[in-house]
């Protein structure tokens, strides 16, 4: 899949010091975060320490209170969120495939109506991004008929079909059967080493180690620690994220 | 379902056996109450009527009136030129009934029509209760209330009069074996029926001084004393003697003088001019022996002594001599029959094949497609309107939501017969141009306002149970909040709810029933109506049987119908596509 030749042009995208509270429950205090053009970024760190809230922020799914997001270097807080978040995909750990459309019009419904394609480019493109996931032979399939994995082979395809820049993966495979999460996570590196920017909200260590440019762990809302994988894996400079891989490794 | 079908056909079937196998049916009765007598049908005043007070002295009836000649027709203040628009009622016989060839009758109509053709008019009936029926004149729904309406001097704050054509008095009808035998010993406490508005009512709680219980009709009022689920029926007496059968488990134990003064039509208070057209052309048919014809066919009794129709200088009618006529066929107002097994009455009221075989044509022509344009008219109104209230109800600008939440709280919370009598008599008068005096704009309407308010909830329910990770996945994406809504959400809260939508689809084909309260001409009658005049000509409930049939060939097919989407959307569509069948289908629920 990886020898398309497909000329990527993903750029860098950044957080700084964004602050962002529900009411009075606070969930990011002052998160600093940098994904270069073309890096895999994997965030890990406990359940409810952010993680997946910084990635809502980033695409402007929440809007933060305080700090700034950087999409090629220049702010994006003031940009139309619509267009802002058709440059930036995103995966979901519950794949959030539209139950009433088949794989195909799922993937084609933002084409279509975002880029204004005719029905016949719009196919011609969801079928391509079924084929790089191996999900061609159920385009016409809904996506209830799937396994857990096909559904976010789909999900991918629907998130590249807008042509993103940066690509978010909000534990992409934490409700996949074990058997299943192998696959999606080579697809997940394989999209990497095309070169497209990503951050990835993973409680798989081995891909973080084995995949990722860089490491972020998160706790309590803010980053506690970043550095190359074998950094933060076998050189832990921080207590707490040393307790922490004590409890997951 | 299939196990209920199997028993609802093994119970029908039984009971067909059973009626087929019951003893020799006598030939059927004539049961249509809705045909004239004759003067062989003459029944005696009761004597102890005859030596009753007198009718009070009377300052309503004109002297005299105008010549027929110079009424001027077009100066009479009618709904539509040239016709008189008559509101009725379908279940009083003999004096206003629609007979089974679906022609409103009786004395009261037969002699509106003499009037009418002696100045010239067209005349239309439509057939509504009587309880509404003194407001729809007032509020000139109706230029005509007939339906034997005594001219009491309360009624004559809400409507005008015509002079009298008939007189009434008043009976107490009791069940079998009741002790009851004098209106001295009506109590408190007891349960005494009347028909709402009428003069008996007013008989009941101004002079009696006993809280009635009030019913919609002669016939359900008659009904519960066969039943006796009341103790007593105050009756007026003509209306009374026609609906009781011999056999019946029900006898007349006394009689008073009607409280009003005589029986008239019904005209706007204001309209002066229709009044004094009627007086003229109703002195012209008793001049000519129309009303003689008439009052002989349809209610032949003597005339109580100082009382006669029309104006003061009207001409005295000619009549047979009654009393003697009944003397003749021995034929009291007051003779009993012994009454009937019960499971012959059962037979009649249920399983009468001959009004089944009259009836069903009628439902099948009338009825059905009447009921069906009820329901789905407004079934289309609820549909739009309940969309729109959904999605202003769960929209996050506050003047979009409140004015939903209040138009929910406010039709959901009345009941659907309270709406429909206020927008039908309470909306019809002003936008009666508009609707041409047609009430099915204004029941559709009702119903499809009253639908809306259960289908915006539905919708709202539905599009609020779609997981809030559609939204988001459709947001990612770039859509805008608008189209991730249309594209995505709506559409499937839209389809989990379909079934609660065909149950609200076989609630408002069952409320269409309720637009009879505004009045119906006979070609506008649906299922329930149909049956309902039916069974007020025959007294049996054989064609609202048959009418239920009807509503249960349409609902039964729709609820199966509902379970049969309901499956489908379970399944999604996987029945139709070869896939794996070991993988859940519900997994995207179930993660």
């Amino acid at each position: 899949m990886t020898d398309r030749g497909r000329q990527l042009t993903s750029v860098s995208l950044a957080g700084r010091d964004i602050h962002l509270s529900f009411g009075r429950n606070t969930v990011l205090r002052g998160v600093d975060i940098d994904a270069p053009a073309g890096s895999t970024v994997a965030v890990i760190g406990p359940s409810g320490s952010g993680k997946s809230t910084l990635l809502r922020t980033l695409n402007r799914l929440h809007e933060p209170d305080r700090g700034d997001v950087l999409l090629d270097g220049r702010s994006v807080l003031n940009d139309d969120p619509n267009r802002l978040r058709q440059r930036i995909g995103m995966v979901f750990q519950h794949f959030n495939l539209f139950p009433h459309r088949s794989v195909l019009d799922n993937v084609m419904l933002a084409p279509r109506k975002l880029k204004r394609l005719s029905a016949d480019a719009a196919r011609e493109l969801a079928l391509a991004q079924l084929d790089r996931v191996g999900m061609k032979h159920k385009a016409d399939s809904r996506p209830a008929a799937l396994s857990g994995g096909q559904q976010q082979r789909v999900a991918i395809a629907r998130a590249l079909a807008m042509g993103p820049q940066v690509m978010l993966f909000d534990e992409a495979t934490s409700a996949l059967d074990p058997e299943l999460v192998k696959g999606i996570l080579a697809l997940i590196a394989d999209l990497g080493a095309e070169g497209m920017t990503m951050l990835v909200v993973t409680h798989e260590m081995g891909f973080a180690k084995s995949t990722s440019d860089t490491v972020v762990f998160m706790d309590h809302g803010q980053v506690v620690e970043t550095g190359p994988p074998d950094q933060i894996f076998e050189a832990a400079e921080t207590e707490r994220l040393q307790r922490f891989l004590s409890q997951v490794l | 379902m299939r196990l209920n079908a199997g028993k609802l056909f093994a119970l029908v079937s039984t009971i067909l056996l059973t009626y087929s196998l019951a003893p020799v049916a006598p030939a059927a009765a004539d049961t249509n109450l809705c045909k004239p007598s004759g003067a062989d049908g003459a029944i005696a005043l009761p004597r102890k009527l005859a030596t009753a007070n007198r009718p009070q002295e009377d300052k309503y009836t004109t002297a005299d009136v105008e010549p027929l000649s110079s009424v001027n027709v077009d100066a009479l203040g009618l709904r539509t030129p040239r016709t008189l628009t008559v509101g009725t009622e379908a279940g009083g016989p003999p004096t206003s009934c629609l007979n089974s060839a679906g022609r409103y009758t009786g004395y009261d109509n037969e002699l509106l029509r003499a009037i009418a053709a002696k100045l010239g008019l067209h005349v239309v009936f439509s057939g509504t209760e009587f309880s509404g029926l003194l407001a729809q004149v007032a509020t000139r729904r109706f230029d005509v209330g007939s339906s034997s309406i005594m001219a009491t001097e309360a009624r004559r704050r809400t409507v005008g009069f015509t002079n009298g054509y008939d007189f009434g008095y008043l009976s107490l009808i009791v069940p079998s074996g009741s002790p009851i035998d004098s209106f001295d010993e009506l109590r408190p406490g007891q349960r005494i029926g009347v028909v709402q508005g009428t003069v008996e009512e007013a008989y009941v709680i101004d002079t009696l001084h006993i809280e009635p219980v009030k019913f919609p009709d002669f016939t359900t009022v008659y009904t519960s004393v066969k039943t006796h689920q009341i103790d007593a029926w105050v009756a007026p007496a003509m209306e009374a003697t026609n609906v009781m059968r011999p056999g019946d488990t029900a006898s007349i134990a006394a009689y008073t003088f009607g409280l009003g003064n005589f029986v008239a039509y019904a005209v706007a208070k204001d309209n002066q001019p229709l009044i004094n057209a009627l007086n003229a052309g109703l002195d012209a048919v008793i001049d000519d022996g129309t009303w003689a014809q008439l009052y002989t066919d349809w209610v032949p009794r003597p005339l109580p002594r100082g009382w006669h129709p029309g104006s003061k200088s009207a001409l005295r009618p000619h009549l047979p001599d009654f009393a003697a006529i009944a003397e003749q066929h021995h034929r009291g107002i007051d003779e009993a029959a012994p009454p009937k097994s019960t499971l012959a009455q059962l037979r009649d009221s249920f399983f009468d094949w001959d009004l089944y075989r009259q009836t069903i044509p009628v439902l099948l022509k009338t009825g059905l497609p009447n009921t069906l344009i009820l329901t789905v008219s407004s079934g289309v109104i609820g549909l739009t309107m309940g969309i729109v209230l959904a999605v202003a109800g769960i929209s996050h600008a506050r003047w979009l939501r409140w004015p939903a939440r209040v138009y929910t709280d406010v039709f959901r919370g009345l009941p659907e017969v309270v709406i429909i009598l206020l927008i039908g008599l309470g909306i019809g008068p002003v936008v009666g141009g508009l609707t041409n005096n047609n009430p099915y704009p204004l029941g559709i309407a009702a119903l499809g306002l009253t639908a809306a308010a259960y289908v915006g909830e539905i919708f709202r329910s539905g599009i609020q149970s779609v997981e809030s990770g559609q939204l988001e996945a459709a947001r990612a994406l770039g859509l805008s909040y608008r189209a991730s809504m249309g594209l995505v959400v709506i559409p499937q809260g839209i389809r989990r709810v379909l079934p609660a939508l065909v149950n609200q689809f076989i609630a408002l084909l069952k409320g269409s029933a309720l637009v009879y309260f505004l009045g119906l001409i006979a070609g506008q009658r649906e299922l329930f109506q149909v049956g309902r005049d039916f069974n007020a000509q025959t007294g049996s409930l054989s064609p609202l049987v048959a009418a239920g049939i009807f509503y249960l060939l349409l609902t039964i097919p729709l609820t199966h119908l509902v379970n049969l989407v309901d499956n489908r959307l379970r399944r999604g569509r996987a029945a139709t596509e070869p896939d794996n069948p070991l993988v859940s289908t519900t997994r995207q629920e179930m993660t």
